[in-house]
C-alpha cells in the first residue's frame, strides 16, 4: 500500500476514534457530575405507575445528604440491574448515623423486602446509587 | 507523463458524489496534493504526523478513563483527571489546526536541489453553496527572501466533473500546474 493510502487510513481511523472518545467523555464527565455510577436510566418496569411508565427516562443525581423517605431513589444491592423505588421508611441511628432504609414501588402491594439479595430486611446507605432529579417520557 | 496520464483515466477515474460537497473537495484536494507532489514537491509530513499523534494520545486517554480497574466512586479521582487532560489535549489540537492550518490542504519541503525557494503552503476553499473552488498556492515562510508572492485561482468545479461526477483529470491537471507554473516564475518578493 502506497504511504498516503496508509496515512490516509490512519487519519480516518484517528478521526472516528475520536468521535468515540468525545462520546465518551462526555458521559464520564456526567457520571462525575453527578456523582452516580450511570446518571441516565430507563423505567423498566410498571411498578411506579402512574408516576413512571415503563421506557421512560429518569435522571439521577447522589449528593451526600441523607436519604429521607418520600424520595425515589434507584438501588442496586448486588443484582443485576437496579431498581427504582420510593422509600418508605429510613431508621437513623443517632450515634453512627448509618440508615435502614425500606423501599416500595408505587404501583406494588408489598415493599420490596422479597426483592432483596441475601435476604436481607432493610437496605444500607451504600446500596443507595442515586435520586431521581428528572425525567423525561 | 502522457502515459501516466491515460493509466489513471481508464484504472480509477474518480468519481464524487456531486450532491456532496464534501466529496467534491475531496477529491479535488486528493487531485492537487498529486499533482503538486509529481512537479517535485516532496510532502512535508510533519503536521499532519502532530495531527494524528495528538488524536492518539486523546483516544488513548479515553481508553484509560473507561478501561480502568476500580469502579465508581473509587475511581472519581482519576477520572476527573482523565476529562481535564482530555480537555487540555483537544483544546491543544484545535488550537494547532487554528493556528497553522487554515484551509491548507498540502505543506512540502522546498524542491530538490533548489536553493532559493521555500517549502509551499497549498490551501483550497469550496464554500458550502457554492460551485465556486479557490485554490491558492502560498510560501511556507512569508518572511524569508525567496519566499514567491501567493497565487490563487477561482474557478467553478463544472469546468472539471462530468456530468456523472467523474472528474475529467486532463483539464484539472492543466489548471492546477498553470498555477504552479505562475508560482515558481513569480519574480521573488524583494525585502
Amino acid at each position: 500500500m502506497k504511504s498516503t493510502q496508509i496515512r490516509q487510513f490512519l487519519y480516518q481511523a484517528v478521526s472516528l476514534g475520536m468521535i468515540i472518545a468525545s462520546a465518551l467523555m462526555v458521559w464520564k464527565g456526567l457520571i462525575c457530575i453527578t456523582g452516580s455510577e450511570s446518571p441516565v436510566v430507563v423505567v423498566l418496569t410498571g411498578s411506579m405507575e402512574p408516576g413512571f411508565k415503563r421506557g421512560d427516562i429518569l435522571f439521577l443525581y447522589m449528593s451526600k445528604d441523607p436519604i429521607r423517605a418520600g424520595e425515589i431513589v434507584v438501588f442496586n444491592d448486588g443484582r443485576k440491574v437496579p431498581i427504582v423505588h420510593r422509600v418508605i421508611e429510613v431508621h437513623e441511628r443517632r450515634d453512627t448515623r448509618e440508615a435502614d432504609i425500606l423501599t416500595k414501588g408505587d404501583a406494588n402491594d408489598m415493599d420490596d423486602r422479597v426483592l432483596y439479595t441475601s435476604s436481607q430486611h432493610w437496605l444500607q446507605q451504600k446500596y443507595i446509587k442515586g435520586r431521581a432529579v428528572g425525567t423525561y417520557f | 507523463m502522457q502515459e501516466k496520464k491515460a493509466e489513471t483515466g481508464t484504472k480509477n477515474a474518480k468519481k464524487a458524489n456531486l450532491l456532496d460537497h464534501h466529496s467534491i473537495k475531496h477529491i479535488l484536494d486528493e487531485s492537487v496534493s498529486e499533482i503538486v507532489t509529481s512537479r517535485g514537491y516532496v510532502e512535508d509530513v510533519r503536521m499532519s504526523n502532530v495531527r494524528l499523534l495528538l488524536g492518539t494520545i486523546i483516544i488513548v486517554i479515553a481508553l484509560f478513563a473507561q478501561f480502568y480497574k476500580k469502579k465508581f466512586p473509587e475511581n472519581r479521582d482519576f477520572l476527573i483527571g482523565c476529562i481535564v487532560l482530555y480537555i487540555v489535549f483537544n483544546g491543544l489540537l484545535q488550537l494547532i489546526i487554528y493556528t497553522k492550518e487554515k484551509n491548507a490542504i498540502l505543506f512540502t519541503y522546498p524542491p530538490a536541489g533548489s536553493v532559493t525557494s521555500t517549502g509551499l503552503v497549498v490551501s483550497s476553499k469550496l464554500p458550502r453553496f457554492s460551485d465556486l473552488y479557490t485554490l491558492s498556492i502560498a510560501s511556507a515562510d512569508p518572511k524569508s527572501i525567496s519566499a514567491g508572492r501567493p497565487v490563487e485561482f477561482t474557478k467553478s468545479v463544472t469546468q472539471w466533473f462530468t456530468k456523472d461526477g467523474v472528474l475529467v483529470e486532463g483539464l484539472f491537471w492543466k489548471d492546477v500546474e498553470a498555477l504552479i507554473n505562475d508560482y515558481a516564475a513569480e519574480p521573488k518578493k524583494k525585502k
